[in-house]
């Protein structure tokens, strides 16, 4: 019986050995590869006195050695931490010090780019480029060191639960700094599940991961590629740019089952050329992360007739939580596509106002219970508390449900309409984006008085980011010195495309900034 | 000509690259690796070498090749003003 992730892994590798199970770059592991160098990764990291619950970091671009990683961790008992290698080494250095990450599987150019006094948890690293020597002042082996430990079976006598952490991702939080959303092996187990008996991945399946691997989009390419014995193929870099490249890497790989943010597939839909590929392998398209525009989605099930499509829907905190299969009848009269029902293993309800649950027709806030429920922030019980709160149309016994902060509508038909926020994140690009954040990275240059960040609706892409910036007197500020301040802080989608300078802000007769206002006058 | 082209592509790199917080990029610094194009930016530079230059550029033209650097954009799209020429 599997209930840890790593557990899927043994037991493919147990059944399909010689099958590829994850390429990236021009390079690929076989099931054995896999399983034998993850052996060897986590008897690594014990020697080097990782124990359970230990947390650490992923600081490279994607490759073979990611996957390794992750499940190397896992079978040291550790909990990953995927750290994103384009974002800004400042935010990189908080993550690291936030949770406190013992080690880091890196390379050593990525190492040199952060500030050592200022990842002090580090104690050792392993680093995945094949120079030798360290070339660092951070303890490291090489690669090529995992050869000397224990392929055959992974260290033993853990005594691992479902209940124990498995990974930590980072998301935007609205307070200036991202917040650690810990996932629980029972929390990653209950959506792989769920997937597996709904999707029914063969292993002749080949899934794409066109997602980083800080976001949770990835648990689905990896570890239902895992559990099946199918193969995960990562998405070159130069084909994430530019769609063209992309719809022949999906064409010449034979990509049978795809999952991504709807822009990404806008873009694909536009400028793929997706008439000229041969994708008769595609079977599956699941997507997630913000709204598909229903114009786009109905082009796309022009240009894929035969292609399964599901929009999903979910929080990091509860991973995916509802689904909905793209019913292709329907598709001409229908004005959006629904976020659908419940997973297996999961209940939703959406209650308004004043804590009633919604009829049909009517707005709420949508609540999710069950095992794929986030344990909380890490390191942060004030916020975990907020958000993850014990439910209280029941009171026989202790239970959490997680409030999303989304707004949806019940229809008649029993599914629910995604309409909005409580509060101020949006979705740009698929990125969830807390635009505090962001004008906290902006209150931080000293020129800077008052701030608003606002989102600019754009079909393509959901969202554009533009920052109404009004300077202390005199001082002179522009918008490109303004965007490499940002630069230093927050991840490149998260910069404001758009700069507006004013005098002062529009206020509410309370002192708030008027927010109602500003967006309306963009 | 070239010098027109590359100056062009050079301004627009230069925004795109300063919305994206870095100061300066070289002519044969890899734009992909810098950031400076990313989804939005690239269709934003299609059109722009359109609308400047006059050219049509195929979907299948946007690729790594013809758009990694300063210096492949310029003789990417000098090489489709000769053409259009003839």
């Amino acid at each position: 019986m599997a209930y840890l992730l790593h557990q899927l892994l043994s037991k493919s590798a147990s059944k399909y050995p010689d099958n590829t199970a994850v390429w990236a770059r021009g390079q690929s592991l076989t099931y054995r590869e896999l399983d034998e160098r993850s052996n060897q990764l986590a008897h690594l990291l014990r020697e080097h006195g990782i124990r359970k619950g230990d947390r650490v970091g992923m600081y490279f671009p994607k490759a073979v050695e990611s996957v390794v990683s992750m499940f190397g961790v896992l079978k040291a008992g550790g909990v990953y931490v995927p750290l994103d290698p384009q974002q800004p080494a400042q935010r990189i250095q908080y993550i690291i010090d936030n949770c406190g990450i013992k080690a880091l599987v890196t390379t050593r150019e990525k190492l040199q780019g952060l500030d050592s006094a200022a990842i002090k948890t580090v104690e050792f690293c392993v680093f995945t480029d094949r120079m030798n020597g360290t070339g660092t002042a951070t303890p490291g082996s090489s690669w090529k060191d995992l050869a000397g430990f224990p392929a055959a079976s992974a260290p033993d006598g853990l005594q691992s639960t479902t209940l124990d952490l498995a990974y930590i991702l980072y998301t935007s939080g609205s307070t200036g700094r991202p917040k650690g959303v810990m996932l629980s092996h029972q929390n990653a187990m209950t959506f792989v599940d769920w997937c597996a008996d709904t999707f029914q991945i063969q292993p002749e399946d080949r899934l794409s991961n066109h997602a980083p691997l800080h976001f949770d989009l990835s648990v689905f390419d990896v570890y239902n590629a895992i559990e099946a014995g199918a193969a995960v193929y990562m998405v070159p870099e130069d084909a994430m740019l530019f769609p063209a490249t992309l719809a022949k890497f999906m064409a010449g790989q034979s990509i049978s089952v795809w999952y991504s943010v709807p822009s990404a597939l806008v873009h694909l839909i536009l400028h793929g050329n997706l008439t000229s590929q041969n994708l008769e392998r595609l079977r599956l398209m699941l997507f997630a992360g913000e709204i598909f525009p229903i114009k786009y989605l109905r082009q796309l099930t022009e240009l894929l007739p035969k292609v399964e499509l599901y929009n999903l829907y979910g929080p990091t905190e509860t991973n995916v939580c509802t689904y909905y299969r793209v019913d292709r009848a329907k598709l001409p009269s229908m004005e959006k596509i629904p976020i659908g029902r419940a997973c297996a293993n999961t209940e939703v309800f959406a209650v308004d106002d004043r804590d009633q649950f919604i009829l049909p027709g009517q707005t709420g806030e949508l609540y999710v219970r069950g095992p794929s429920v986030t344990c909380g922030y890490w390191g942060d019980p004030e916020k975990t508390h907020k958000m993850v709160v014990p439910n209280r149309f029941q009171s026989n016994y202790e239970e959490k449900m997680y409030r999303t902060g989304d707004l949806v509508i019940l229809r008649e038909d029993g599914d629910y309409d995604f309409v909005g926020r409580r509060d101020s994140q949006i979705k740009s690009r698929g990125y969830r984006i807390e635009l505090g954040e962001i004008e906290a990275a902006l209150l931080s240059h000293p020129a800077v008085k008052e701030v608003a960040v606002v989102a600019v609706p754009d079909e393509e892409v959901s969202n554009r980011i533009k920052a109404i910036v009004a300077p202390h007197n005199g001082a002179a500020l522009t918008a490109s010195h303004l965007q490499q301040h940002c630069a230093q802080r927050v991840p490149r989608y998260m910069i404001p495309e758009l700069i507006e300078f004013r005098e002062s802000l529009p206020k509410t007769t309370t002192g708030k900034l008027d927010r109602v206002l500003l967006a309306s006058s963009r | 000509m070239m010098e027109e082209i590359k100056d062009k592509v050079r301004e627009f790199v230069l925004d795109a690259a300063q919305r994206k917080g870095l100061d300066s990029v070289t002519d044969d610094e890899s734009l992909t690796e810098n950031g400076v194009i990313d989804s939005l930016a690239i269709f934003r530079l299609v059109s722009f070498l359109e609308d400047n230059f006059g050219v049509r550029i195929a979907d299948e033209e946007i690729v790594n090749e013809n758009f990694r650097s300063v210096s492949a954009i310029e003789s990417f799209v000098a090489d489709k003003l000769r053409k259009k020429v003839k």
